[in-house]
């Protein structure tokens, strides 16, 4: 498929590790989290058992959740820092141009028009899932706490807060989980001109003709030579 | 005159076990009703009138003769066992040097409802006479030594109760372990839930204690006082027979089923105005979904597992929700709580929305926060699958 020479670096160590962890909490979040919303059903009562019941189960949730808090806390800590000392880009941040690239992009899908947007480091999609694991995540780990420990929560705040973070809890992580479910293992393994899946964030590498396609702005920021040839055409690379 | 003779004489006709004694009526039901062949000859000869007139006479004789025979036998047989056993001073030595008294009075069975059986269908042998020897170790011995007749005819009940906690004492050598006998009476024995509060007063034999606990809750002060047929008597929760250990992990855990049959029953709680949701929302809510997957802690663990229904409400002592004595009144709530939640505030109550569905007025946060969600998964998810379609058809088209 693609030669070695041919392949650019588009993800460092760090962003593979980090994937690669939230990658396996997620799982087990949603293992042991799903079949405690849906406590009627036969597959809960089995994961459950096979899991060692029910409070082995909590345990594990639980274990794993304060394990997503803190890498989620240590990423924003760390982005943030170098944001402020300047040694990160702003990529990851949702401007107008992501929502204009948006409604390009469903034009296209229902042949409005023929014109598809070009994508910087990286796309709608990708932001609207970065930006949709941070909401959710802290949506999650602050809903979480209130669950974990209802006799301090409830110290100051009212009583209330219990029942609606349980409510607030189980509904996002289901929303997280169909997304991932979904949208993202649609967009990374089943979408045909992905098909059968990428590795680029377990490697890091993507092919040149895969970032050309892509990511063409900032293709063309790594490669100037061939800056014109790319952000002169508007439907570029349809074999 | 015949049946008498069977009794007093011979050895070699008397049985010596119950299907014995089963053919033995029978013998006397024959020997009472006219011949077929009479029956017959009737038939036979008269006009229809006649004929059907003759045989209603027969029939109304057959059903009279098999009646009072076996009526008969039973008084007779009694008649025969009362001419010592009426004696108040007949006892039996036994073996700890104790006696056990031998002595039955003949009212007692008159108001029993086993009053057309024969002394020897429970007593069986003893139609021997002389009685076959028998000895028993003390009067324990000696009761329990008849425990087991009454599985001849209540063979269901009986292997019941071998499952049962009362028959884990009684195996164990408890010599107070209840019997057949000593819930339902011997010769006395009558319904045992006519009226039902008499069940409750049987158990009051040995359970006094509890028995007043259960006279002064919701359930039991409508028994008593109005005769209520909703209330559950104290076999309606442990059932009659197969009594569980109430202190198993697997009793406790099936306690909220057990509830649940009448409060979650529209029939039975809409006559009182009662929730039905009392279940559905407690299964929904922590304590709950925790009881629902078996509870906490090991399975073979007898601990406490997780709040049950009776860990809020009380068990014997159960009150009305509204009445201020209720461990679950409001202002008694947190101090509920906090037998597990040691350190809950005067807040923390609230985190249970009492078995109410949360409404605009009940819970308004948790409702808006349920109605966000209900809007917004279906928007999201929805609008993405939309684009994964919208992309498969663009990819297709474009091909």
């Amino acid at each position: 498929m693609t030669h070695n020479n041919d392949d650019v670096v588009r993800f460092g160590p760090r962003d593979r590790v980090e994937h690669l962890l939230v990658m396996v909490i997620f799982f087990l979040l949603a293992l042991t989290g799903l079949p405690q919303k849906f406590h009627d059903s036969a597959i809960s009562r089995n994961i459950v058992d096979v899991l060692g019941g029910i409070a082995q189960v909590r345990y594990l949730h639980r274990m794993t959740g304060v394990l997503f808090a803190g890498m989620t806390f240590l990423h924003l800590a760390t982005v943030l820092g170098a944001v402020a000392t300047g040694r990160s880009s702003l990529s990851m941040v949702p401007g107008i141009k992501d929502f204009r690239d948006a409604i390009t992009t469903l034009r296209y899908y229902l042949r409005i028009s023929d014109v598809r947007a070009q994508f910087d480091r990286f796309d709608y999609k990708e932001k609207f899932e970065y930006w949709g694991i941070v909401f959710g995540g802290l949506i999650m780990i602050g809903t979480g706490f209130a669950l974990l420990y209802p006799i301090a929560v409830t110290r100051r705040l009212p009583g209330q807060i219990i029942p609606a973070a349980k409510v607030a809890h189980g509904s996002e992580g289901l929303m997280a989980f169909l997304v991932v479910i979904l949208w993202h293992i649609y967009n990374v393994v089943f979408a045909p001109e992905i098909f059968p899946g990428s590795t680029t964030i377990f490697t890091g590498k993507i092919s040149r003709e895969r970032m050309r396609h892509e990511h063409p702005l900032e293709y063309a920021r790594m490669f100037p030579e061939e800056a014109n040839e790319i952000l002169g055409q508007k439907d570029p690379s349809r074999e | 005159m015949t049946r008498i003779l069977f009794f007093v004489f011979p050895p070699d006709l008397a049985a010596k076990s119950t299907t014995a004694a089963a053919t033995r009526r029978h013998i006397l039901v024959r020997v009472s009703a006219p011949h077929p062949t009479i029956i017959w000859d009737l038939l036979s000869r008269a006009g229809a009138r006649r004929r059907l007139l003759a045989l209603g006479l027969v029939a109304a004789l057959v059903l009279l003769a098999t009646s009072t025979s076996a009526r008969g036998a039973a008084s007779d047989e009694a008649d025969a066992c009362l001419q010592c056993h009426a004696d108040e001073k007949a006892t039996l030595a036994l073996e700890n040097g104790e006696s056990a008294p031998l002595f039955m009075k003949r009212e007692l069975l008159a108001a029993s409802v086993h009053k057309n059986l024969r002394c020897t269908d429970c007593h069986a042998g003893f139609d021997r006479m002389p009685h076959p020897e028998r000895h028993y170790k003390d009067l324990n011995h000696f009761r329990t030594s008849l425990a087991e007749s009454c599985k001849t005819c209540h063979f269901e009940n009986y292997t019941k109760t071998l499952d049962s906690v009362h028959y884990g004492l009684q195996a164990r050598g408890d010599v107070f372990a209840p019997t057949c006998v000593k819930c339902h009476g011997s010769h006395d024995i009558a319904k045992p839930a006519e009226p039902r509060s008499r069940i409750s007063q049987t158990c009051a034999t040995c359970h006094r204690p509890i028995s007043e606990t259960y006279a002064k809750s919701v359930h039991g002060k409508a028994l008593l006082a109005d005769n209520n047929p909703d209330v559950p008597v104290c076999t309606d929760c442990h059932r009659s027979h197969n009594i569980a250990d109430p202190k198993s992990r697997a009793w406790l855990m099936s306690t909220p089923a057990l509830c649940g049959r009448c409060h979650a029953d529209p029939k039975r709680m809409g006559k009182y105005g009662l929730s039905t949701n009392v279940l559905g929302t407690y299964l929904s809510d922590f304590h709950g979904t925790t009881a629902s997957f078996g509870g906490k802690g090991k399975k073979t663990d007898n601990e406490p597992v997780v709040a049950l229904c009776v860990d809020c409400h009380g068990i014997h002592d159960i009150a009305k929700v509204t009445g201020d004595s209720a461990p679950v009144f409001r202002a008694n709530l947190v101090k509920t709580c906090r037998k597990c939640h040691p350190g809950a505030s005067d807040n923390f109550p609230a985190a249970w929305l009492s078995h109410y569905e949360p409404s605009l007025q009940r819970a308004p946060l948790v409702f808006l926060v349920k109605l966000f969600y209900k809007l917004i998964i279906p928007f999201i998810v929805g609008g993405l699958i939309l684009q994964i379609l919208l992309h498969l058809w663009r990819t297709v088209v474009n091909r």
